[in-house]
């Protein structure tokens, strides 16, 4: 029996078409999955079907009757629930509040009989609790419940927050992204979590994510969403054979995506295509040895090495939440690397502070650009001579550029996606760098000036800049790269010529499909993978335990004594603090 | 329920200990205790609107001085008794609270700050001083109110002062405990979420609109009930004690002492009142030989050094501050034992 129904929905911010006719039916007790590559708008899709988004155009059903102006909490009401990708806890209040909010939020509660502290408000008060206790303990969380949920580590945040989805008792809940940031076992550690949430809940799940061994283990039925439409749907299987997805994830423009766009010239008249023959690269630029770094208690890559020589044009690619964007930021400065070390032009730059690395000669764009939209793409420009010391004129960026020179008086939030980039990209060359790592260049934008942007790719290495490239569209990259590095969970699974791993497709389709991840997971499982360079295996336990503030001399008898029973240190601690409650 | 009867209990020994306090000191401090408290409703306000529910506001001292103005007009020109008076300033508040509260419904921090510290100024400038209202008001002079009693304690009489700061505080004390239950209860919780996460909490089935409504109409309220003893306190209203340096003082003072917490409420009335006038009491005097003189710019001056090394120091308040260094003194005995049972 149809749950939810979707007909033609369409969004549209401003000129930006985020949604186009979707249709989608999803029926009581699936799980259905809603893939699709970065900017296809699955995140809107699911703002729409919980109402924090009005849709432009089509309509939606749940349970047969009409969504249209009915507003979110009303739609909570009448069972939809959902989490959120970057994640939305109530930071300020415990893990038990957070399950109780939705709880009595449903139940129409009087504020006048709460505050007096009636009988009444008192048992339902207890009830709440009691349930809440439940869930906690169905999602393996029972030792959280009177923790703040802003001191948690992200991976038990994002769990809590499917708690407090379900303390709703919803009959539909909506998962944003729930393996991110979580590596292959915990990942399959969620993905038995998800089917026990459906029995023991009796819900129906929409799953989006990125993690595809997660997507293809446990869907029912997928939809695949690429530039607001839906480009496939099917079981699992079908969807990982189709042509039109695997050209989706790995940036095929297909002929039937671009026709019917205005195709902008952006590159200067004469054709920058004429490839002079490569030369050969030059010495090592930029030296990464087996760094580790990530956000706060999340460690988002272990033992990542690469190198860059100049001239050269290196691809980093693989899955979203593999690393790639966390191993730039960590090359720039901009978080600092924990163990490992960097050097750029033969010098260590390990923990040095991103203007000085700039000031050397490696600039990065990061994703989304770093733009200021209220700028004029001129003050734009002249920020980066200014900054960097450099007065290098303009021209130089307007010669690569004269599209720009066009605009140079218009705001940069006015321009198209294409032509902020180009923004991005002429700032970057101001700075005269020796290496420019780009990160995510295509992102949102269609697929004919994503070609044009790529030839760009090969100017620079004319002019001898290295490129350092994150890309989602692989083919593309690899067609303008020398070599790439196929990143998965965090570290480097393969390094390869472009050109080999243009031939061996799969090789790369599994990265991003999931066919090969439980194999190469299962292997890095078996020889205790999960180094993280120090020597360390950390337990996912133990990473929560290590997270909580105690004093070493309690953290080095904890260790002993695990030892000696022959347990994790995480397992141990988390007994002992069962023990000492009671 | 246990926590409840708990509360209660300690809101009858604080009643016990406060209302001694201003026992056998002359009118002027008597004067303060009850002023205090007025301000501690105000910042109680703040506490239920802005530590509770995270919308900003900077006009709560306007809601008092409706209320204070509301009360006045029923027993000086319609002749009303005080305890009508008493609902005509807490009603005209409420309603007050719930028109500022409408812009709020689609503002945020900085821009709902802006419109509610507008609000502010217009009844400074254009209600209370203002002679189109002098019907209401009694313009910028005030007007003296006279002749009403409530509950055998008459106006504008200073051997009753203490009698009518006695009624005040039980008030108070019964509000607190009713913002203490709120604040662990379903409501309090949703008040809580909507600060936490806006997006989320709509998306949980809370209704932002009733919510936010709720929370402006009940501080509104709150600020009106202390701000309707005023003309029963100082015996007249003029717009001055409301105007809008008291509003940013009672924002100040609130997160000087800790907005998201009760307590902070009674301590920053403390502060507001009493400080200001043992300043300027005993604030003077010769020192090495040189005469000096605090006065009350002073006070304002060091509100501002106060809140910013607060800022610094005690990032959530001083109450905040103080609890959670407790908690900790606390937890660590705890883990103490845990480590015992490890190495056993």
């Amino acid at each position: 029996m149809t749950m939810l129904r979707l007909r033609d929905v369409g969004v549209r911010f401003g000129g930006l078409v985020a949604l186009n006719d979707v249709s989608l039916d999803l029926n009581r007790g699936e799980i259905l999955g809603l893939i699709g590559p970065n900017g296809a708008g699955k995140t809107t899709l699911f703002n729409c079907i919980t109402g924090v988004v009005q849709p432009t155009q089509g309509s939606m059903y749940f349970e047969g009757r009409s969504l249209r102006l009915v507003p979110p909490h009303e739609r909570a009401r009448r069972g939809i629930a959902r989490t959120f990708q970057n994640l939305q806890l109530w930071d300020s209040m415990t893990v038990l509040e957070n399950l109780e909010v939705p709880m009595d939020a449903v139940g129409r509660r009087n504020t006048f009989s709460d505050a007096l502290g009636l009988p009444f408000s008192g048992y339902s008060e207890r009830a709440a609790r009691e349930r809440a206790r439940a869930i906690l303990h169905v999602l393996e969380l029972d030792g959280y419940g009177d923790r703040l949920a802003g001191d948690l580590p992200a991976g038990i945040q994002r769990r809590v927050e499917i708690g407090r989805a379900l303390a709703m008792r919803p009959k539909l809940v909506l998962l944003d992204e729930p393996a991110a940031g979580l590596d292959a076992r915990e990942t399959e550690r969620l993905a038995d979590l998800l089917r026990t949430v459906r029995e023991r809940f009796h819900v129906s799940l929409l799953l989006v994510d990125h993690d595809m061994s997660l997507v293809m283990r446990v869907c029912d039925f997928i939809y695949v969403l690429d530039f607001g439409k839906v480009l496939a749907s099917g079981d699992p299987a079908e969807v990982r054979n189709d042509q039109k997805v695997i050209a989706a994830y790995l940036g095929e423009a297909t002929p039937e995506l671009s026709a019917g766009e205005p195709v902008p010239e952006l590159v200067s008249g004469e054709n920058p295509e004429v490839t002079a023959p490569r030369k050969e690269p030059g010495e090592v630029l930029l030296e990464v040895e087996s760094i580790a770094a990530g956000y706060g208690h999340l460690e988002v890559i272990r033992d990542v090495s690469l190198s860059v020589r100049a001239g050269e044009v290196v691809a980093c690619i693989g899955a979203n939440g593999a690393g790639k964007t966390t191993t730039l930021r960590a090359i720039s400065g901009v978080i600092h690397a924990r163990t490992g070390s960097i050097r750029f032009g033969g010098r260590d730059i390990t923990g040095a502070k991103p203007e000085r690395i700039a000031r050397m000669g490696l600039a990065h764009i990061p994703e989304g650009r770093g733009l200021f939209p209220r700028l004029s793409v001129e003050d734009t420009l002249r920020i980066a001579t200014d900054t960097t010391g450099n007065r290098a004129p303009l021209d130089l960026a307007y010669d690569v550029f004269p599209r720009l020179k066009q605009r140079r008086r218009q705001a940069v939030g006015t321009l198209s996606g294409g032509e902020q980039q180009m923004v991005a990209m002429a700032r970057a060359i101001l700075a005269r760098p020796r290496l420019l790592m780009i990160d995510e260049m295509s992102q949102g934008l269609a697929p004919t000036i994503v070609r044009q942007l790529f030839r760009l790719i090969d100017v620079f290495r004319e002019q001898g800049i290295a490129v350092l490239l994150v890309e989602q569209f692989v083919e593309s990259a690899l067609e303008v790269a020398d070599r790439a590095y196929v990143f998965e969970h965090g570290s480097v699974a393969h390094e390869a010529s472009a050109e080999e791993l243009r031939r061996d497709r799969n090789l790369i389709s599994g990265s991003y499909l999931g066919a090969t991840a439980d194999e190469t997971a299962a292997i890095a499982v078996a020889s205790n993978g999960h180094s993280n360079g120090n020597g360390h295996f950390p337990h996912p336990d133990l990473m929560e335990v290590v997270s909580m503030r105690m004093p070493a001399a309690l953290k080095r008898a904890l260790e002993e004594r695990a030892e000696r029973e022959g347990r994790t240190v995480g397992a141990l601690a988390l007994d002992l603090l069962e023990e000492a409650k009671r | 329920m246990r926590g409840n009867a708990w509360r209660f209990a300690a809101a009858l020994i604080a009643f016990a200990v406060l209302a001694r306090l201003p026992v056998g000191l002359d009118a002027g401090f008597q004067f303060d205790a009850a002023l205090a408290v007025i301000w501690a409703f105000g910042i109680l306000s703040l506490v239920l609107l802005y530590g509770y529910a995270g919308q900003v506001s900077l006009c709560q001292a306007t809601f008092a001085g409706v209320g204070a103005y509301g009360a006045g007009m029923t027993v000086a020109s319609l002749h009303g008794g005080y305890l009508l008076g008493i609902v005509v300033g807490v009603l005209f508040a409420t309603v007050l609270g719930v028109l500022v509260g409408l812009p709020a419904l689609r503002l945020h921090g900085i821009t709902l700050a802006m419109v509610t510290l507008g609000i502010a100024l217009v009844f400074d400038k254009y209600v209370f001083q203002d002679h189109l209202f002098d019907w209401f008001t009694g313009g910028a002079a005030g007007w003296q109110v006279s002749s009403a009693s409530l509950l055998g304690i008459s106006v504008d009489s200073s051997k009753h002062l203490l009698a009518s700061y006695d009624v005040l505080l039980a008030l108070f004390l019964v509000c607190a405990v009713l913002m203490l239950n709120l604040h662990s209860s379903g409501a309090g919780r949703r008040f809580r979420a909507i600060r936490d996460s806006e997006l989320a909490a709509s998306t949980m089935g809370v209704n932002l609109t009733r919510y936010k409504l709720l929370a402006f109409a009940m501080s509104a309220g709150m600020a009106g009930l202390g701000g309707s003893f005023y003309p029963l306190v100082a015996g007249s209203v003029s717009p001055q004690p409301f105007w809008v340096f008291t509003s940013l003082q009672l924002a100040a003072i609130g997160v000087l002492m800790g907005v998201r917490y009760v307590p902070a409420a009674a301590l920053g009335g403390f502060f507001m009142a009493v400080v200001p006038d043992v300043l300027t009491r005993y604030g003077h005097g010769t020192f090495l030989n040189r005469a000096y003189e605090i006065s009350f710019d002073w006070f304002q001056i060091a509100v501002g050094v106060l809140l910013v090394l607060q800022l610094i120091l005690l990032p959530d308040g001083v109450w905040g501050d103080l609890r959670s260094h407790a908690a900790r003194i606390r937890g660590a005995l705890r883990f103490k034992r845990a480590g015992e049972v490890t190495a056993a």
